[in-house]
């Protein structure tokens, strides 16, 4: 074994995860290696395009100010859909977007993202190595000792896998089990070009603000909802559903992506654009409990996504800032000079990401409940519907509408307190 | 015997190219940079050959300041050291600028026992630049090589023509420019890419280079540069039963001058 052929720490992917550990590390002078698969950083990532700006800061303070984001989120909005019929809730406040103050959250597109973070570790001084995939880790006496790449072998101290939600790495380590068709989305996204004046304007937005959609009972009763953040100059647009319900279902994911596009309160958001990127991605959806118990062992330590640090959570999807947060976990640790899988366990805990995904644990029996992806949208729609029917006619009590429309969808009050009592307490 | 230079050329990956369907503008604005695709076999035809005779291989490029990102790509594929004249010019240079920088750069370079092109840019595909390069230097130039071998101070290459092969043999120092069939180009593994990273690149400027008068100034205009897009028809038959639409698919066809 050279020199040569030996780093600090060899980190696999150049994701969020990746990257933030890597110039955290790099920064205190550790010589790092960073490899990844894709051309360049980001040139394979699907995310849905959503950001929390906090986790740059924790990089390094201010360093968002230079990065290629979007726009600000100043709009948040969610959408119950039942058949063509919708309602939508849209929040702002103006308190996450203070002036002169960092915002809380851009949208980000994860090509320009990824590439841009990826130039910066490199200006630090970590090696980013393109284009290579890591096939296997190498083991020596129960330790892992380096990665192999193609027919060349390289060595560290420390391993960091850090290679997303499907990570072959953490599996064959022994440290995360194979994934469960249950416990994982499938997303599919397009991002679709229209001119920044066209989305302000069907927006309602300033230059540079943004606005984040989350749409429910648009996936046929499937577990799952769509997606829209507004870009610069493009819309993402999405979906994310759990495989085996669709596949029982009987139809496409494409197919309902299709229906989705189409929709009335959708349409007319993306209409004239021009679809550039269409993509197709994993995404774990347990939350906490998809945390896996060993989070290292001798040699190797697991970050980001392939760590299960994600919050899929209805409302918003948060993989990016967690992952960058592990990343900076990671690295502390490791410049704490004290061994590192149990630091790394104590800095996930300082750094406030266990107890945070901890703390939402509950949503995941929340989003368990099936009625919440069509019968509940069909019935804000049906009370909807009896509120602003005027025909001339002596219009039923609104109580008794509301109770006609949850027969009609064969809700029981039993049901409906039953579900309210498990959705209150998983929040 | 001594190097053997190499020269490619960075281009606009065409993936990102985006043409305005009504205008045909290009927009090249979201593409990046590569190694122009048939400039890669040529690398490694020139590292096959050095290796062969046991000289060492020497990348060189005309190219803008973003080109430095494809120095390091051009030395993870066996160049031991690159050489880069960097200036904008080269944005929109055209076969003579190329080739009068290049000879010229090659000259700076001083020892050289063969030089590589690749027959054409993956953008411009004009074929200038090795045989102007041939002529400058005043020494033999062989075109559309498939095939190529040196024993001593001799090269001997098999020529691609339209219809027929063709032998040739010249004396060392030669200009090849190669077609990408000479060999494959093989991703850069780990290791090479590591070690890309690390190889020296020397940095000319214009100015440094012995140039003439009138060597940067091109002797082509581009009028203008338009995409090219397809629109469709858009005919749908779908009337009648099966017989009657399969005649009107074949009279449209006819119409078309497809069949
Ligand atoms: C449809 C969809 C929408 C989402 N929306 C959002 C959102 O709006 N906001 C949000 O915060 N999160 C969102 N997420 C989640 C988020 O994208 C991920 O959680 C996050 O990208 C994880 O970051 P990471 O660095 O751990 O992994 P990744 O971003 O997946 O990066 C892993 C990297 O490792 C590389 N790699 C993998 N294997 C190898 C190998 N063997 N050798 C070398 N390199 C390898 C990959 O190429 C990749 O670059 C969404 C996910 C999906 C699927």
């Amino acid at each position: 074994m050279s020199g040569e052929d030996k780093f600090d720490v060899i980190i696999i992917g150049a994701g969020p995860a990746g990257t933030a550990c890597a110039y955290t590390l790099a920064k205190e002078g550790k010589n790092v290696l960073v490899i990844e698969r894709g051309v360049t950083a980001g040139s394979k990532n699907v995310t849905g395009g959503r950001f929390y700006t906090y986790a740059l800061d924790l990089v390094e303070p201010g360093l968002w100010k230079d990065a290629t984001l979007e726009r600000k989120v100043t709009h948040e909005q969610i959408m119950m859909m039942d058949g063509n019929q919708s309602i939508t809730i849209d929040y702002s406040n103006p308190l996450f977007n203070k002036e002169g103050e960092m915002p809380q959250s851009f949208t980000i597109l994860r090509a320009v993202f990824d590439e841009w973070f990826a130039s910066k570790a490199e200006e630090q001084g970590a090696v980013i190595a393109c284009g290579i995939k890591v096939d296997g880790l190498i083991e020596e006496n129960g330790r892992i000792t380096g990665v192999k790449a193609g027919g060349d072998e390289m060595f560290a101290d420390l391993v960091i896998a850090a290679d997303g939600v499907n990570s072959m790495i953490a599996r064959e380590a022994g440290l995360v089990p194979e994934l469960s068709d249950k416990t994982i989305g499938v997303g599919v996204k397009e991002i679709i070009e229209l001119p920044a004046k066209t989305i302000e304007e069907r927006f309602h937005l300033k230059p540079g603000e943004g606005a984040s959609l989350l749409m429910l009972g648009c996936t046929e009763g499937i577990h799952g909802g769509g997606f829209l953040y507004t870009n610069n100059e493009s819309i993402s647009l999405g979906c994310v559903f759990t495989p085996s319900e669709a596949a029982a279902h009987g139809r496409q994911v494409h197919d309902i992506f299709q229906d989705l596009k189409m929709h009335p309160s959708i349409y007319p958001l993306i209409e004239g654009g021009k679809t550039v990127e269409y993509g197709a991605h994993l995404v774990r959806e347990e939350g906490y409990r998809g945390i896996p118990k060993q989070l290292y062992r001798d040699g190797l330590m697991v970050i980001g996504e392939a760590a299960g640090f994600v919050l899929n959570i209805g409302y918003t999807i948060r993989g990016i800032d967690l992952a960058i947060v592990s990343g900076v976990a990671a690295a502390r640790a490791v410049i704490s000079g004290s061994n590192p899988g149990p630091a790394y366990l104590e800095e996930l805990k300082n750094i406030k990401l266990l107890p945070s995904m901890k703390a939402v644990d509950g949503y995941f029996d929340l989003l368990e409940i099936h009625r919440l992806y069509e019968t509940y949208p069909k019935v804000a729609g049906g009370v909807f519907n009896k509120m602003y029917s005027i025909s001339g006619e002596t219009p039923v009590s609104i109580k008794k509408g509301i109770w006609g429309v949850l027969k009609d969808n064969k809700v029981s009050l039993w049901q409906l307190v039953k579900d309210g009592i498990r959705g209150y307490r998983s929040i | 015997m001594s190097n053997v230079i190499v020269c490619f050329k960075w281009v606009k990956a065409e993936d990102d190219l985006r043409i305005d369907s009504s205008t045909l503008a290009v927009d090249l604005s979201k593409s990046k940079g590569k190694i122009s695709d048939y400039d890669r076999n040529a690398i490694e035809a020139a590292r096959i050959a050095s290796e062969a005779a046991g000289s060492e291989t020497v990348a060189l490029t005309f190219g803008s300041a973003d080109t430095k990102t494809a120095l390091k790509d051009a030395l993870s594929r066996g160049p031991k050291q690159a050489f880069w004249v960097n200036d904008v010019s080269a944005e929109n240079a055209d076969g003579f600028v190329t080739a009068n920088m290049l000879a010229a750069a090659i000259r700076k370079i001083g020892s050289y026992s063969l030089i590589v092109c690749g027959e054409g840019a993956a953008d411009t595909y004009a074929h200038q630049v090795g045989p102007r390069i041939g002529a400058l230097l005043d020494i033999p130039v062989i075109s559309f090589v498939k095939e190529m071998r040196i024993d001593g101070n001799r090269l001997y290459a098999v020529r691609k023509l339209e219809d027929s092969l063709e032998q040739v043999e010249a004396d060392l120092p030669a200009v090849v420019t190669v077609l990408p069939e000479i060999n494959p180009a093989p991703i850069p593994g780990l290791k090479a890419v590591l070690e890309g990273g690390k190889k020296p690149v020397t940095e000319f400027k214009i100015q440094d280079l012995d140039l003439e008068d009138g060597d940067t100034s091109r002797k082509t205009d581009v009028v203008s540069f338009k995409g090219c897009s397809m629109s469709r028809k858009k005919i749908l038959i779908n009337e009648g039963d099966a017989k009657e639409r399969v005649t009107a698919l074949v009279a449209a066809l006819k119409k078309e001058g497809v069949l």
